[in-house]
C-alpha cells in the first residue's frame, strides 16, 4: 500500500481499519507512527467536540413536549365534546320532530287512523263499566263536563295518538262501537266538518277550546250522536 | 399514549447530547443550539409515529435539525462575528492546560469551513460511516471522504504546528 493511499484512508476514517492498513502499519514503523499520532489527534477532536451538554436539557425537552400535547389533548377534548354536543343536538331535534309533528292533516285522517289503531280492543258487546262521575273527572282536563250520561259507555280514557293527548269514549252503538274524540284544539290539525272512508263515517263539532269528533260505521246515525253530546255537554269556560 | 412517551422519552434520553453537540457544531452558539435541539424534538414528538426504524432515529433527527437550521436562515441572516463570540467567553484563565488545549482545538474546528466541519462532527459524534454521512448531507460518498480528509488533514497539521505558534504567542 503506498504511503498517499494510506494517510487519505487513515485520516478519512481513522477507525475503520481494515486488514490491508493493519498489515501496513505493522510492517512500517513510519505508518506505525503515524497512526499513533493519529489516534492521539482523534482522542483531541473527541474531547474538543465533546462540548459540555447542559445538565436539564433532557428535562426540558420532555417537560416542553409533555405541555404541548397536553395542550394539544385539551384542543382534542373541545373539539371531540363540541361535536358530540352538536351529535346530540340534532338527535335530539331529530327525535322531537318525528315524535311531536302530526302525521295527520286533517281531523277525519286523525281520527279514523285512531279508530282503526285501536279497534280491535273494543267490541260492541262489552258491558258498559264507566260512570257519569268517572267520565267528568277525565273531562275535568278539557274544561267540560256531562251532566247526564247518554248510551252505554265502554270506555273512556287519555289517549296519545300522533302526539295529541285526547280523551277516548267508546259507546255500544247499534253494531259496532261509536267512538267520540275529545281534542284541544291544534292548529296543526285542519278542521273538517264530514268526513268518510269506505267503512267509517264520522263529524266534528268545534267549541271553544275543543274539537269533539264522533266516528262510527255507516249504519250509525252520527248526526244524533253529535246532537246528544253537544245537548249535554257543559263547558267551564 | 403511553407507549409514544415511553418512546419519546427514550430517545429523548439517548440522543440529545449528541444532537445538541451536533447543533452547537453547526450555529456555534449554545443557546440556538439548545432552542434548534427543542424544535428538533418537538417536531419529531408529532412525527414520532413515522419513525418505524429505531435505529435510523439518530439519523432522522439530525435531518430534522439540519432542516430547522436552515430554516433559522432562511427566517434571518444572522450577522454574527461567530468566532469573535467564541473568544469572548474566555476559559483561559482560569482552567487547566488540558482544557485550554481542547479550546484551542474547538476554535480551529469552529474557523473550519462548513463542508469539511459537518462530515467530521457527524462522524466523531455522530458515529456515522463514511456510507451515512453522504446520505444524510446528500453528497456522494467519494466527496464525503475526501472531506474527511481534509479536515482531519488540517487539524492535523495545526496540532503539528502548534508547540511552534504558541511558544511564539507565550514569548
Amino acid at each position: 500500500m503506498d504511503d498517499l493511499k494510506f494517510r487519505r484512508s487513515m485520516l478519512a476514517e481513522p477507525n475503520n481499519r481494515d486488514d490491508a492498513i493493519n498489515a501496513a502499519i505493522k510492517s512500517d514503523s513510519a505508518k506505525q507512527k503515524f497512526s499513533q499520532e493519529l489516534d492521539t489527534l482523534e482522542n483531541k477532536i473527541a474531547q474538543a467536540m465533546h462540548i459540555p451538554v447542559p445538565e436539564d436539557l433532557a428535562n426540558k425537552l420532555i417537560l416542553r413536549q409533555t405541555f404541548a400535547s397536553h395542550q394539544q389533548q385539551k384542543r382534542k377534548t373541545r373539539v371531540r365534546l363540541s361535536m358530540a354536543a352538536s351529535v346530540a343536538l340534532v338527535m335530539g331535534l331529530t327525535v322531537n320532530f318525528m315524535m311531536f309533528s302530526k302525521t295527520y292533516k286533517n281531523l277525519g285522517d286523525y281520527a279514523i287512523a285512531h279508530v282503526n289503531y285501536e279497534a280491535s280492543h273494543f267490541s260492541n258487546n262489552d258491558q258498559p263499566r264507566v260512570t257519569l262521575a268517572s267520565l267528568n273527572e277525565k273531562m275535568a282536563t278539557f274544561k267540560g263536563s256531562f251532566d247526564s250520561t247518554f248510551g252505554s259507555l265502554i270506555f273512556a280514557d287519555y289517549c296519545r295518538f300522533d302526539g295529541s293527548n285526547s280523551l277516548h269514549l267508546v259507546f255500544q252503538g247499534q253494531s259496532s262501537p261509536v267512538n267520540i274524540f275529545i281534542l284541544p284544539n291544534d292548529e296543526d290539525i285542519k278542521f273538517i266538518t264530514n268526513f268518510a272512508n269506505d267503512k267509517l263515517q264520522g263529524r266534528s263539532l268545534n267549541f271553544n277550546h275543543s274539537n269533539i269528533i264522533v266516528v262510527g260505521d255507516k249504519k250509525e246515525p252520527i248526526k244524533q250522536w253529535q246532537e246528544r253530546v253537544s245537548n249535554h255537554i257543559t263547558w267551564s269556560i | 399514549m403511553a407507549t409514544k412517551q415511553v418512546r419519546y422519552e427514550a430517545l429523548v434520553k439517548a440522543l440529545h447530547a449528541d444532537l445538541y453537540r451536533y447543533g452547537y457544531w453547526l450555529c456555534h452558539d449554545k443557546h440556538i443550539a439548545e432552542d434548534l435541539v427543542q424544535e428538533t424534538f418537538l417536531r419529531a414528538w408529532r412525527a414520532l409515529d413515522s419513525l418505524k426504524d429505531e435505529k435510523a432515529a439518530k439519523s432522522w433527527l439530525i435531518t430534522i435539525l439540519r432542516r430547522e437550521n436552515a430554516r433559522r436562515f432562511e427566517r434571518k441572516r444572522f450577522d454574527m462575528s461567530e468566532y469573535e463570540e467564541a473568544t469572548i467567553a474566555d476559559v483561559k484563565a482560569t482552567s487547566s492546560e488540558q482544557e485550554i488545549e481542547h479550546y484551542w482545538l474547538r476554535e480551529k474546528i469552529e474557523k473550519m469551513p462548513e463542508e469539511y466541519r459537518e462530515p467530521l462532527v457527524l462522524q466523531v459524534i455522530g458515529g456515522f460511516s463514511g456510507e451515512e454521512i453522504a446520505g444524510i448531507l446528500s453528497l456522494n460518498k467519494n466527496t464525503v471522504m475526501t472531506r474527511l480528509f481534509r479536515a482531519r488533514n488540517q487539524l492535523k497539521e495545526a496540532v503539528d504546528d502548534e508547540p511552534k505558534l504558541r511558544g511564539l504567542h507565550n514569548g
